[in-house]
């Protein structure tokens, strides 16, 4: 291998999702390939209802059976074929090869257990690490995510937190077991504007220093130039563009994402 | 600060404290000494992050909570002072929008009586006439007629924040406060609703009190905005300058936090920790341990409201509460 190409930490070839709506077939993603480069931060933007969020679901293999039929040619995660992967071997892979942060982290968080009780069951069960490691795990890691406190965070329940505070939870969480891909979901949708700029600092800084890659799915463009290298426009399940951000902004190719750009301009201006 | 047009809504020196329950009964204030003018046909923004004590400061305004002190007075009358006959009579010419639009649209009532509701009450018109304004409001908003019929749960989120909208303009309002009305809408529909209300202004001449997070918003229709940090007017300016020339640390901070759809534009600048807890204020001025800027005087004397007009070429009408300003 040439060290020139860079090796893809997630590649996703003929991607569809079907669901059932009332006696009819809707294909929500349709047919997408993709690639998250090594490393990098890669933007998966669009409307809501364009099939973002179902294809985060279909890579996590957390589409219910019963609402939603995946198929792929493949999925894979460096060289672990996901395509065919059985739910039980599934279980091992994410956590640890990938991890997924999602809008509401009151979703992902258990109300009666601790920050740090959770916490530390990710670094036993996926490290195996002893009780005191664990909690060593858990607070170095809060500081990596930037509170002040630790401590005092490990003691708190997550109704104690505010959703800025819940949602840095959430990525040192996500990074405990230094994952491959991140895949967040909307993660500062719900959150005032400074908290957004320290979770989004956080998550993508934490992501070059651990060599992560993030496909942060968003319906912002400021997000996406402000945060990402590279991005994925879909648009009714599939991906009409691809390209540098950069390149995105100066010179949009398909028609539309410049709807979008038009849209977003009249707002910033 | 006034001067010279008559205002239509005066707010001076407005507290509004709750008692907080539990063992230990302890006093929160949500707003704290805020004053503002809303004059008519004017868009006036509050805008402040969660828990900043926006939405207390509107339902304040709307005597749906009682104030601790201070005035609020609308077309030359005190509303705290009314009796609720009084009051009722008020609500005519000052109506209220919600983020939840199934807050104002009972779920048992068609559109169409929902609408007719207000005019019934306020004994506006005929039968037939009150139909006639209702479908002259629906109009308005960009709802067809067909929608009367209907029921709040057949319509989309859109569609149910139009109908809201409709149901505040059928008694002929002259100030409409509007919390957060647009935040639950996808971008494209927030952008109608935007373009409806900068509609009603000109055309019928409301006033707006538009309570918002979202900066991006703001910007497209408020002539006066009001940043609130911690139950604190921070910063009033009309709108132009605050966005090109904020002089609060705090507004700084929170514009530079925005990120830009612009690759080449700098990139957003973090401000560190938290707000405080209104139940445990900091002394001095409330923003003073995450202020870039802040002076010795900062941690220990609450600055008042100065009025910077003229200051390095400031506009009328711009006021701020930092002791940067006040030397």
């Amino acid at each position: 291998m040439t060290s020139q190409t860079p090796v893809d930490a997630l590649s996703v070839r003929g991607l569809t999702v079907t669901i059932q709506q009332e006696s009819q077939h809707l294909r929500v993603v349709d047919g997408i390939s993709f690639n998250l480069r090594s490393g990098e931060v890669l933007a998966l933007v669009g409307e809501s209802g364009c099939g973002k969020t179902k294809t985060a679901e279909a890579i996590m293999g957390l589409v219910p059976r019963d609402s939603g039929v995946v198929q792929a040619t493949s999925i894979r995660i460096g060289d672990t074929e996901l395509a065919v992967m059985p739910e039980a071997a599934m279980r091992q892979i994410r956590g640890r090869e990938i991890s997924m942060i999602f809008q509401e982290p009151l979703t992902a968080l258990d109300p009666v257990f601790s920050i740090g009780s959770q916490m530390s069951s990710v670094f036993r069960r996926h490290r195996k690490q002893s009780r005191t490691q664990a909690r060593q795990s858990s607070l170095e890691m809060l500081a990596s995510v930037g509170f002040p406190d630790t401590a005092r965070v490990m003691r708190s329940y997550p109704h104690e937190l505010s959703g800025g505070m819940r949602q840095r939870v959430m990525i040192g969480m996500a990074m405990a077991c230094k994952p491959r891909v991140i895949i967040a979901d909307e993660p500062t949708t719900a959150l005032d504007v400074t908290t957004q700029a320290q979770v989004l600092a956080r998550l993508t800084d934490l992501g070059r220093k651990t060599g992560t890659s993030i496909l942060l799915i968003t319906h912002d463009l400021g997000i996406v130039a402000q945060y990402c290298d590279r991005a994925l426009v879909m648009s009714k399940g599939k991906i009409v563009e691809e390209a540098e951000v950069k390149q995105l902004f100066t010179r949009p190719a398909h028609p539309y994402t410049r709807s979008l750009l038009a849209a977003a301009a009249g707002i910033n201006d | 600060m006034s001067n010279g047009t008559p205002e239509l809504l005066s707010v001076r020196n407005l507290v509004v404290a709750y008692e907080t329950s539990g063992h230990v009964k302890s006093r929160l204030t949500a707003v704290q000494d805020v004053s503002l003018d809303i004059a008519p046909a004017g868009i006036f923004a509050l805008v402040g992050e969660s828990g900043s004590g926006k939405t207390s400061l509107a339902r304040a305004i709307l005597q749906l909570i009682p104030s601790a002190s201070g005035q609020v007075i609308f077309c030359g009358k005190s509303l705290p002072e009314m009796n609720k006959t009084q009051l009722r009579e008020a609500r005519r010419d000052i109506q209220a929008i919600f983020q939840d639009p199934l807050s104002s649209l009972s779920p048992r009532r068609t559109i169409l009586q929902t609408l007719t509701e207000p005019l019934d009450h306020f004994r506006i018109g005929t039968g037939k006439e009150r139909i006639d304004i209702a479908a002259g409001a629906l109009e308005t908003v960009g709802l067809d007629n067909s929608m009367m019929q209907r029921f709040p749960h057949e319509l989309s989120g859109g569609q149910r924040q139009r109908a809201a909208l409709a149901r505040a303009l059928v008694s002929k309002p002259k100030l409409i406060v509007a919390d957060e009305p647009v935040s639950s809408l996808d971008a494209s529909i927030q952008a109608r609703v935007v373009e409806l209300i900068l509609n009603l202004r000109d055309k019928q001449g409301i006033a707006f009190l538009f309570v918002s997070h979202d900066l991006s918003v703001v910007r497209q229709l408020a002539d006066t905005v009001a940043v609130m940090y911690l139950g604190r007017l921070v910063e009033t300016a009309p709108a132009r300058e605050l966005f090109s020339n904020p002089a609060h640390p705090y507004t700084r901070s929170l514009l530079r936090a925005v990120p830009i759809a612009d690759p080449l534009h700098p990139a957003p600048v973090v401000l560190d920790g938290e707000p405080p807890s209104a139940l445990t204020p900091p002394t001095g001025c409330v923003f003073h341990m995450r202020c870039p800027d802040r002076i010795e005087r900062c941690s220990s004397v609450e600055p008042g409201q100065v009025n910077i007009s003229g200051k390095e070429g400031r506009q009328e009408n711009h006021r701020v509460r930092c002791h940067l300003w006040n030397s």
